[in-house]
């Protein structure tokens, strides 16, 4: 029985490790993230190789955009029942960027190259909360490269696909429960580059009339599985070493969901854009995060949570007005309804419905080069959960978002 | 050029202060007295009140005890300073604790003592540096309901932690009259009479009558507890004061007592080995133990954490246990005089160390390291009597009550915390200290948690509770 002892030295590893949560970030393009990221029903330009490739080859040129935005994060956290215990998080700066690249062809067929960051989440609580057994800091990355193809059936219809090829990666950290004498408190942390994953995105484009469009669009899931990721201690005290070993490895799965997404768009007059989305967020495919280790890890190897993920819609709406020729003036808004069901909140993302607010100006400097810049606000319902089947940290999270941005777009 | 630096940077300030005014914020109830008054705060009780953990009063402990917790938090709803007698910086560790020092091959963990910086006055009899300044923090370790009006207790024949606090010209003073001397506090807490039950039940029942009864490890008679009790209150409550009163846990919901069970029921079950032979109360009467009764839950048996060292013996011709108490109970050191003793007890309990030790009714295991099913039952009777008085007077004077024993029962079965377990267990269970008696700094802040809440349930207060991982566990050694 005494042997126990050592076997059971900060095992509360095994009580829940976890992942991101809701870790879709919906910023592809700067124009639409202006109007509200609607554009499933639009002429978006080159980012159609996003939002609709059966669109793109109706945009009628070729062009190259870039683009980029500042995501600043803020989540406040507060213990159940206290006023006392709070934390709050010191987020890095998230960067995610788009890269699209459009050649026309012919008056039929066009092609594409896109580059942009769908999923991600970087989210930074430190290692002297009240959670920090369950994260001091989570890094994901989801890096999409797609290479499109689109046909324009008949001027009114077009058709279009891209191959995804996606890289990704991921690191967490956290504390353990066991202290040595000097006072520091042990750590893992998980650090691994995914294999590299395929998927698809298609889209249908129909401009029955000059005022209305509509659109579908596909993206496929994506499973992205680290295999050998590494797995560093830090400060584990010499009696529980055996428990933590050196140059273990691990591997785990994480699924990039699908999205099926509906779109219209609507030009009440020559200077008026009105666009409305729904998007369909496959969540459920990610039912658990689950580590194997090549060695065991505190007893155990492999380290599983559930997340049980609910599908999810997200409503969108959007407008653009040109003030002048070359002036747009851009506003939208979106509801993002949670994946994340009662008592299966994580400190990762915790996740809840969210509200954003957005606004956007575009100016075309000539005819060949324009630039947009947007900002996004996104207001996370206050959420309190027990958090009790997910094995995360219960209270209460409340999240919000600001989100400059700036895109350049060139046509040839 | 100047101009776009300074729009630029104004820019950016601007940016600046915007986000960090936009940082999200939690609503939360705002913190509240309620109808209790925390401007002065006492703590009256024993080792768990003094912080005691590790086998010793040492300043860190001093500095996590759960009314030093409270104190704090008081704080933010009108409370005031709290003063502790604590340790100086120079002899920070006080009475000398336990450390762990490593692990066997086996497994089993080492402790060791710490014996440096300590505040020891006087070896013998132990005394320790005084501090005679005015004090919050009145619990003093050992003490017993019992004791409350033993004059003299705080004299240097007496308890030295409560001689350590009482002026040299008042030693006759008892622990209720220092109780009384404080009339002006305003809330108080009282968690008394574990020692009642539990230095009976630490030395196994060993010493409760016969050769070498010590009053000290007896249980006290109810009528004692009951009348005493009701004075200490009585005293706290003169002015009206409020306050939180806490029960006796269980004794079965500490690693002292179960936490070396299982690894002798492994040996025996390992040799095909049915039972044991031991010895019961503070007589010669041998019992036998079937090897199945060993923690069982119905009519069990506890081996003490005390008897980790005489574990390893069981089958061995041994009177390694006979010899080292002969030693302590003896009056001289002498090696003569020491002999004699040793005899004296071996013909008193009927001891052939030449027999296995453990498996014979010549060399049975001695009742000073198990708690049998009857002296549980001694026990068991004993706490629900002192906790039914405890409840009454709570009902009767209008108190809080932390139900310090069903709290603890309810830890029996282990629970997770923000991605921790806790549960009883010796040094993985993260609530006890190595001594397997007294909390550690987390399980104090627990119980520190525990009491603001029956606090602010009882006086529609808003007492904010501790974040628990901020108080340390058992710590290992690095190498």
């Amino acid at each position: 029985m005494k042997s126990k002892i050592l076997a059971l030295l900060g095992s509360a590893l095994l009580t829940g490790t976890a992942m991101a949560g809701g870790y879709q970030v919906n910023l592809a393009s700067q124009r639409q993230i202006g109007m509200g990221h609607t554009g499933t029903g639009l002429l978006t330009g080159t980012s159609s190789i996003f939002f609709n490739p059966g669109a793109m080859s109706h945009i009628g040129y070729s062009g190259v955009t870039i683009g980029g935005s500042a995501l600043v994060s803020r989540i406040a956290y507060s213990a159940p029942e206290s006023g006392g215990v709070t934390a709050r998080t010191d987020n890095p700066l998230g960067t995610p960027f788009q890269v699209y690249g459009v050649y026309n062809i012919n008056e039929k067929f066009s092609a594409g190259l896109g580059v942009y960051t769908p999923f991600g989440s970087t989210v930074n609580w430190g290692d002297e909360w009240s959670g920090r057994y369950g994260l001091n800091q989570l890094k994901l990355q989801a890096i999409y490269v797609q290479p499109t193809i689109s046909y324009a059936i008949t001027d009114k219809l077009g058709i279009g696909v891209g191959l995804s090829y996606v890289i990704g990666s991921v690191n967490l950290q956290r504390s353990l429960p066991v202290q040595s004498q000097d006072g520091t408190e042990g750590g893992i942390e998980l650090d691994g580059s995914a294999e590299s994953a395929f998927g698809f995105n298609a889209g249908i484009f129909f401009q029955p009339t000059e005022k209305l469009s509509i659109g579908v669009n596909y993206r496929s899931k994506v499973n992205l599985s680290v295999e050998g990721g590494d797995v560093m201690f830090s400060n584990i005290p010499a009696a529980a070493r055996g428990n933590f070993p050196d140059g273990t490895t691990f591997n785990a799965e994480l699924p990039m969901p699908s999205t099926l997404s509906v779109g219209i768009g609507f030009k009440p007059n020559e200077r008026l854009t009105l666009a409305a989305d729904v998007s369909h967020v496959g969540w459920d495919a990610y039912e658990k995060l689950r580590f194997d280790f090549s060695q065991n890890v505190g007893g155990s190897p492999f380290s599983e949570a559930s997340r049980n993920y609910e599908n999810a819609f997200i409503y969108r709406i959007g407008g653009e007005y040109m003030a002048t020729d070359a002036l747009a003036l851009r506003a939208g808004a979106y509801l993002d309804k949670t994946p994340v069901q009662d008592g299966y909140l994580t400190p990762e993302t915790p996740d809840s419905d969210s509200r954003g607010l957005s606004a956007g100006i575009g100016y075309s400097v000539s005819e060949n080069f324009s630039i947009d810049a947007s900002f996004l606000y996104i207001n996370r319902k206050e959420r309190t959960d027990a958090a009790n089947l997910s094995g995360g940290i219960p209270g209460t999270f409340k999240a919000v978002a600001y989100i400059p941005g700036i895109g350049l777009n060139f046509k040839f | 050029m100047k101009k776009s630096l300074y729009t630029s940077s104004a820019l950016a300030l601007l940016a600046g202060v915007l986000l960090t005014s936009c940082d999200p914020d939690i609503d939360t109830p705002a913190s509240s007295a309620g109808e209790a008054d925390f401007t002065k705060y006492i703590a009256v009780g024993n080792s768990l009140t003094a912080g005691q953990g590790d086998g010793g009063v040492y300043r860190e402990g001093q500095l996590n005890s759960y009314p030093a917790i409270m104190a704090e938090q008081f704080r933010t709803v009108g409370g005031g300073e709290f003063t502790q007698p604590l340790f100086t910086e120079e002899q920070r560790n006080g009475t000398g604790y336990l450390r762990l020092a490593g692990f066997t091959a086996q497994g089993a963990p080492i402790t060791a003592n710490v014996t440096d910086n300590l505040a020891i006055r006087s070896a013998s009899p132990r005394l320790y540096t005084k501090y005679l300044e005015p004090i919050n923090n009145l619990a003093v370790p050992d003490i017993k309901v019992a004791d409350i009006k033993t004059a003299g207790y705080g004299s240097t024949q007496g308890n030295p932690h409560f001689e350590r606090i009482t002026p040299d010209n008042n030693a006759s003073q008892t622990y209720l009259q220092r109780v009384q001397q404080s009339t002006d506090h305003t809330f108080f807490s009282l968690w008394l009479g574990n020692n009642d039950v539990l230095s009976y039940a630490t030395s196994g029942g060993a010493f409760s009558g016969g050769m070498l009864n010590s009053p000290a490890r007896t249980i006290t008679p109810t009528a004692t507890f009951d009348a005493n009790y009701s004075e200490l209150l009585t005293a706290l409550t003169a002015g009206g004061q409020e306050g939180i009163i806490a029960t006796i846990p269980d004794v079965t919901a500490i690693p002292f007592f179960t936490t070396v069970g299982p690894s002798v029921q492994q040996l025996l079950t390992a040799n095909n080995i049915p039972g044991m032979v031991a010895l019961t109360g503070s007589g010669s009467s041998r019992i036998q133990i079937a090897t199945s009764q060993i923690n069982a839950a119905q009519n069990g048996v506890y081996f003490l954490l005390t008897s980790s060292a005489y574990a390893p013996l069981v089958g061995q011709p041994t009177g390694r246990y006979w010899r080292e108490l002969a030693r302590q109970v003896s009056p001289s050191q002498d090696a003569n005089v020491v002999r004699l003793t040793l005899a004296g007890l071996l013909a008193n309990f009927q001891i052939d160390t030449t027999a296995m030790f453990g498996l014979s009714a010549g060399n049975p295991v001695p009742s000073a390291l198990i708690l049998d099913a009857a002296e549980q039952q001694n026990v068991r009777t004993a706490t629900e009597a002192f906790n039914n008085i405890i409840k009454a007077q709570a009902d009767a004077r209008n108190l809080a009550l932390f139900d310090a024993n069903a709290y603890f029962n309810t830890v029996k079965t282990g629970f997770g915390k923000n991605g921790v377990a806790y549960s009883p267990a010796f040094i993985t269970g993260n609530l006890f200290s190595l001594d397997g008696v007294h909390p550690t700094p987390r399980g104090y802040a627990f119980v520190a948690n525990e009491m603001i809440r029956a606090i602010n349930s009882k006086y529609g207060a808003n007492v904010p509770t501790v974040d628990e991982t901020q108080y340390r566990t058992v710590l290992f050694p690095v190498q």
